[in-house]
């Protein structure tokens, strides 16, 4: 199945919707909503809602993120906004700032 | 490690996309696409506005002007509703292209499209006045007086046709040819040379 790959050189202003996997490496302002996994990669900046499946992040996200399956926050990534997801990690170096909101 | 974006077939962006990087549209895009890499729109791929890459090869729909820095090949299936503008154009049999199609250096700035139609133009004002006196026309008038009656009669006939563009050269090309302006007889000059002649 083809993802959705949003390289290093590219920013995009406006909403993204995608049906598939997104990996980002580059930088977004406004919206994303993926109906699969999404991947934000180290150096990616994400200026912007992320709603999708599974998410692993690892760059710098300013917005909330929710996701319908689990959100893994990895070192190095950066995080300001509200999470909610109903599993979540956040591994040790990770910087976060905002709700957790688990669906209890 | 990835070089070349793409945006995949379930994937829709509103809008802009620019970046340094290379390209790749499966899915639609509804705003301008703007990058210094090369652009592919795939067959399945839609793009609603301008897109403009170093070079484009488009073989899906795009309803925008398209702008290539280095050459814009539209292959087969391609539907672009828009102008084309690059140094190197390809349109291949079965792409469909509504717009005004320009080749050529210079990235759709009018006047550098004006110039090389001009250029050829203004060498058949040349070879007019080149017996009658080799300067611009403009000194023919200050030269010996049979000459200014055949050259202002030769560029009077080809001054017309070409319209407005003599103006762009006279004020854009600083060694290029002379400005085949008309030269304005002084009044009375047509008869002071019968007056001379009868003389």
């Amino acid at each position: 199945m083809a993802s959705t790959v949003i390289g290093a050189g590219i920013t995009i202003d406006g909403e993204i919707t995608a049906d598939e996997d997104v990996v980002v490496h580059g930088t977004i302002r406004g919206k994303l909503t993926a109906k699969d996994a999404v991947t934000i990669e180290q150096g990616a900046v994400v200026e912007a809602d992320v709603t999708g499946g599974a998410m692993v992040v690892a760059g710098a996200v300013t917005g909330n993120i929710t996701s319908s399956d689990r959100v893994d926050l990895q070192s190095g990534a950066k995080v300001v906004g509200n999470v909610k997801a109903s599993r979540i990690t956040i591994a040790d170096g990770a910087q976060f700032k905002g709700n957790v909101d688990m669906d209890v | 490690m990835a070089e070349v974006t793409v945006i995949g077939r379930g994937t829709r962006v509103r809008g802009r996309v620019v970046g340094a990087a290379s390209l790749e549209i499966q899915g639609h895009v509804d705003g301008d696409v703007s990058v210094e890499g090369d652009v592919t729109v795939d067959a399945e791929g839609l793009v609603g506005a301008n897109v403009s890459g170093r070079r484009l090869v488009v073989r899906g729909a795009i309803k925008g002007d398209l702008s290539g820095s280095e050459a814009v090949v539209l292959e087969e299936g391609a539907r672009v509703v828009g102008d084309v503008r690059a140094p190197r154009i390809a349109i291949a049999p079965g792409a469909l292209v509504r717009g005004y199609v320009q080749t050529g250096s210079g990235e759709g700035r009018p006047r550098a499209a004006a110039r090389p139609a001009v250029r050829a133009v203004p060498t058949p004002v040349k070879a007019a006045p080149k017996p009658a006196a080799a300067p611009a026309p403009v000194k023919v008038v200050a030269a010996p007086k049979p000459a200014p009656r055949t050259a202002p009669v030769a560029l009077a006939g080809a001054a017309p046709p070409m319209g407005r563009s003599p103006a762009a050269p006279a004020a854009t090309a600083p060694k290029g040819p002379p400005p085949p302006v008309v030269p304005a007889l002084k009044k009375g000059a047509k008869g002071a040379l019968n007056k001379k002649k009868a003389h």
